[in-house]
């Protein structure tokens, strides 16, 4: 072999963080080609404008500023407005938003195995994982991207109109990205089965839907009569991932700065969401294209 | 150790099974090839032979059921082994969205070319190609040869040891099917292997030296193109051929067709069929007759194939 051969494969095997990169960056080009990106950002920016334009209406306006020259109990209603506010984005961006993006994400895995393009992928000299993975992070980070966008322009709204910078709003971000982040591995393991972007959507969308109706377990514990049905809710909500369980602990949060267990909706729906992504690339590597 | 083979497989097969019943379909079958360094090889065989299986089994996009498949002495199923070949993949679909500097840089950087070197590479890739004045253009606006041609740059941009092309010259008209030769020929003495597989017979005859048939899945013939259809040649027909025999002949070059029970061994030259003789004959083997033969690879494929249906 010529030395110039022996650069060139030394060279070749420095930049395996290029590889990641080049993945990453392709879904970003993809998504841009495909108007997904565009789409985001731009409902995004029309939320943003409908904001403004509903703190500019006299009737809001005026009662925030009211709110605001009055006395010290006037001025815990400012605080109380705002965090209603703060609480009722942050509930409508969580599952609108997720929604939305898991909506946009859904084509981007299946399009990845089309004939004629996971073939010349496949023969690049990467493991079959890594393939999934920078499309899989490419996902997240232009959600992620989408959230700072809009969590951070609206709580620099909020707090340049009545002067009150809540930090706890900006939680938000991280809690919307991580629900998104499990369930976008749903659609990456749905699409790797599949190829389906619409059977992806339809899954995820009715997973979101089921993991609110056994986040009802006390109630159903009283209402289920057999002792095995109610175990099965049981094992079935611990499976699922904590869609509302972490809703409810961000709005709790965000409105009234409890001291809620995160950490247990966290951990079980990062649990579920590492299986389904596992499943996915065993699967994505045992499969033939 | 220094490899041997750029390619070789050892009783390769591919089984597919029916999605309900569940019955066995095999693509591939048994296929032991070696394809030496440096040399130019065409895949030959009828429309669904198991070319195209038998080659994404090479780059691992297919697993193979049984057997193994190596290039440059490491098992396909490893990553490092598909980094010194460059592929262009039949009814390719490269990304839309992309334009033919950015598809050629993506698929460079996967293929673990720094980002330096890239730069450097994808403007010098487009110009061997001719499509220097399209590099900006978006690749949905480029007509069939012209990807083909762009395809073409993206196997050869990281500078492979092999390169393995399907069905290179398929829907690309006369003039294109030239220039892709052309830029094929320029590689002659760059010490790059060149794995075709096509169904276009006239092609491989004229760019390769060596060639081997697949039909039904099995490996039916192989050897020099030369041997092959040797013009004034011989052809020994051999009843019992040792295993050790089998394998000599074949390092040897030469053309082996089995007819029924029979083997067919191709000679291009009296002094190579004089050396297979004596091969067969201190080997053990057996020979029923042998005589002069004259053969285009079109005879050759027609005779391969249809002593498989025989069969």
């Amino acid at each position: 072999m010529s030395s110039a051969q022996a650069n060139v494969d030394s060279g070749l095997r420095r930049s395996a963080a290029g590889v990641f990169g080049a993945l990453i960056a392709d879904t970003f080009q993809e998504a841009r080609a495909r108007w997904l990106f565009w789409g985001l950002f731009g409902l995004s920016t029309l939320l943003i404008l409908i904001f403004l334009f509903v703190l500019k209406i006299d009737l809001v306006a005026g009662a925030i500023s009211i709110m605001g020259i009055e006395g010290t109990t006037r001025a815990l209603d400012v605080r109380a407005f705002v965090l209603r506010s703060y609480s009722f984005i942050a509930i409508f961006l969580y599952i609108w938003g997720t929604l939305l993006a898991i909506f946009a994400s859904s084509g981007l895995i299946p399009s990845v195995l089309e004939p004629g393009r996971i073939a010349l992928l496949l023969s690049k000299p990467l493991n079959r994982p890594v393939l999934i993975l920078g499309r899989y992070l490419g996902n997240v980070l232009i959600v992620a991207l989408n959230h700072l966008y809009l969590v951070g322009a609206i709580w620099i709204i909020i707090g340049l109109k009545t002067h009150m910078w809540e930090p706890r709003f900006l939680l938000a971000i991280p809690a919307c990205l991580f629900m998104f982040g499990v369930l976008l591995c749903v659609v990456t393991f749905i699409g790797v089965v599949s190829e389906s972007a619409a059977l992806s959507v339809m899954i995820t969308a009715a997973l979101m839907v089921i993991s609110a109706i056994l986040a009802q377990r006390k109630l159903m514990m009283r209402a289920l009569s057999s002792e095995w049905t109610r175990d099965l809710w049981q094992a079935l909500y611990w499976i699922f991932p904590k869609f509302y369980d972490l809703a409810t602990v961000m709005m709790q949060t965000v409105l009234f700065n409890r001291d809620l267990d995160w950490a247990t909706p966290l951990w079980t729906s990062a649990a579920f969401g590492l299986v389904v992504l596992s499943g996915a690339l065993y699967i994505f590597s045992k499969r033939d294209f | 150790m220094t490899p041997e083979y750029a390619i070789e497989t050892v009783q390769l097969g591919k089984v597919y099974y029916s999605r309900f019943r569940g019955r066995k379909i095999p693509a591939v079958n048994d296929v032991t090839l070696r394809v030496p360094i440096g040399v130019k090889f065409g895949l030959l065989g009828p429309n669904g032979a198991g070319k195209t299986t038998f080659v994404k089994m090479l780059l691992s996009a297919v697993h193979p059921s049984s057997g193994t498949a190596s290039l440059f002495g490491r098992n396909s199923q490893d990553p490092e082994a598909r980094r010194p070949a460059g592929y262009l993949p039949e009814n390719h679909r490269f990304p839309t969205y992309l334009t033919g500097a950015g598809m050629l840089d993506f698929y460079s950087a996967l293929s673990g070319l720094p980002s330096g070197e890239r730069r450097r590479r994808v403007p010098e890739l487009l110009e061997l190609v001719g499509l220097r004045d399209w590099s900006d253009v978006r690749i949905k606006k480029y007509s069939k040869g012209m990807l083909q041609r762009l395809g073409l740059a993206q196997a050869l941009i990281h500078r492979p040891r092999l390169l393995i092309l399907d069905e290179p010259t398929d829907g690309v008209d006369p003039v294109g099917r030239r220039q892709i030769r052309d830029i094929l020929d320029g590689l002659t003495g760059s010490g790059v292997t060149v794995f075709i597989n096509s169904h276009l017979l006239g092609e491989v005859e004229a760019f390769c030296e060596y060639a081997a048939i697949l039909d039904k899945g099995r490996l039916v013939l192989e050897g020099k193109i030369s041997s092959l259809t040797a013009g004034g040649g011989y052809r020994i027909a051999v009843s019992y051929l040792p295993e050790q025999a089998l394998a000599a002949l074949r390092k040897a070059g030469a053309a082996i067709i089995p007819t029924g029970g029979a083997l067919q061994v191709q000679a291009a030259t009296c002094e190579q069929a004089n050396e297979f003789i004596d091969t067969i004959r201190n080997a053990g083997g057996l020979i029923e007759s042998m005589q002069a033969s004259s053969s285009s690879l079109e005879d050759v494929f027609i005779r391969a194939t249809q002593a498989g249906k025989a069969a």
